[in-house]
């Protein structure tokens, strides 16, 4: 599949809010790790790079044997920097544009695939997918300028919508900036931007552990009964 | 690529695809006694420069030009050893190791050198120890002739290049990287045509 050259996965984090004492990387979801699930996605992407912070040495142990040719990248900083700092350590020095993916996101495989396809030419390409998660990012969407894209025009923590922004994009170099804040923030300062809709579920309590496991054995449903049919 | 980056690559383990004293060693029938101290040396338990010195003197004996030989043979990681040999004037391999033993493999790259230093005696045996290299004091050198270092290694005596270079990169294609190098590293790749795919993008 023709597919983006680099891709970057911030797993530095604590997972706090989840509790399980270990990055949610390494959490299982249906008895296999959130990461084994996102590497099998990118599997066609030549430069695959994971940002490693919280237990840093189990992640990389576990992360090499899943794919033995990652680069990871070290964000010694993870307790006091955000997401976007992961982001820009893992694309630093990059010259083309780099796929992001936070990695605590079980992805629908079908609607993530599209969005790569439209990322290696797109660029930058955000992705949205329906509000459900409890501390959503909410994104105002318009109809973008060709199908399949879409147009968003704001995030907001309180504007409520339909959408939410699913802490996926491809960006060309040097959006990102270093020691910054969070990244839809730092997206802000490009609206509006194109978007394609996308399915997944994230991870970030006990409560979106149970909704991961409901989604995944729905999606090996979908897959036993033939072509899926996705609401995006 | 910029031309005013080095990039700086330990020998053994790294762009090797075995330790060299340990081939060495079992060329000579010193196995045991080598592979010992090379095992305590990597964990950090032995200071490098004690175990360097009773591996020479363990290899004092032969000759200086059949190590030499020895040490030419010993596989290399094709893929770094190409990466070096396409930049050979911004590449240098930085060792432990004595500069006449590593003198005919490094010939194979055709690239910069720093290495613990050794005369050789009228009778070909290793003379006295003229130097031991302590791994920084090459970055450091590098700094007046490049504006960024970059180095890649994998093992306890590489920390010093780690803690002077711009960019580290912790290398595990032969064997995975000690855990303090990985904790002053920027980067950690386990294959070496990772490892080029990565020094491309720097």
């Amino acid at each position: 599949m023709q597919t983006v050259e680099h891709a970057v996965i911030a797993v530095a984090g604590l997972g706090s809010r989840l509790g399980h004492g270990k990055p949610k990387c390494l959490v299982e979801v249906a008895g296999r790790r959130i990461l084994d699930y996102q590497l099998e996605l990118l599997r066609d992407v030549p430069d695959v790079r994971l940002v490693v912070g919280y237990l840093e040495h189990e992640v990389i142990e576990a992360a090499f044997r899943l794919r033995p040719d990652l680069t990871l990248v070290r964000n010694p900083s993870y307790r006091t920097t955000t997401t976007q700092q992961s982001y820009w350590l893992g694309s630093r020095h990059l010259r083309g544009p780099c796929l992001y993916l936070d990695g605590d996101i079980i992805f629908e495989p079908e609607t993530f695939h599209a969005f790569l396809v439209q990322a290696r030419t797109h660029a930058p390409l955000i992705a949205v997918t329906q509000a459900k998660t409890e501390q959503a990012v909410f994104t105002a969407v318009q109809p973008g300028d060709a199908d399949p894209f879409l147009s968003v025009t704001s995030f907001s923590r309180t504007d409520r919508s339909l959408w939410e922004w699913a802490n996926l994009a491809c960006l060309p170099p040097g959006l990102l900036e270093e020691n910054g804040g969070n990244v839809f923030d730092r997206l802000s300062l490009h609206l509006p931007l194109r978007a394609q809709a996308i399915v997944c579920c994230e991870v970030d309590t006990e409560g979106d552990l149970a909704q991961a496991e409901t989604f995944v054995a729905q999606m090996h449903a979908q897959q036993a009964a033939g072509p899926a049919r996705h609401v995006a | 690529m910029k031309n005013n980056t080095a990039f700086c690559f330990d020998l053994d383990g790294t762009v090797t695809r075995l330790e060299v004293l340990p081939v060495i060693a079992a060329e000579l029938g010193l196995a045991e006694e080598i592979g010992f101290l090379t095992q305590m040396t990597i964990r950090g338990q032995i200071p490098f420069e004690m175990s360097f010195r009773l591996r020479c003197r363990l290899l004092a004996d032969i000759e200086v030009d059949t190590v030499a030989h020895i040490v030419e043979d010993v596989p290399l990681d094709e893929e770094i050893a190409d990466f070096i040999r396409a930049r050979r004037e911004h590449c240098y391999v930085v060792t432990g190791n004595l500069n006449v033993w590593v003198r005919r493999l490094v010939g194979r790259l055709g690239c910069g050198v720093y290495s613990s230093t050794a005369d050789a005696r009228p009778n070909g045996k290793l003379g006295a120890l003229t130097s031991i290299l302590r791994k920084g004091t090459a970055i450091r050198d590098l700094r007046s002739q490049y504006d960024r270092v970059v180095c890649v290694g994998e093992g306890f005596n590489d920390l010093p290049m780690f803690e002077e270079a711009d960019i580290g990169v912790a290398y595990g294609g032969v064997h995975p990287p000690a855990r303090e190098v990985i904790e002053n590293a920027d980067y950690v790749v386990g294959q070496g045509a990772t490892l080029c795919k990565l020094l491309n993008t720097l």
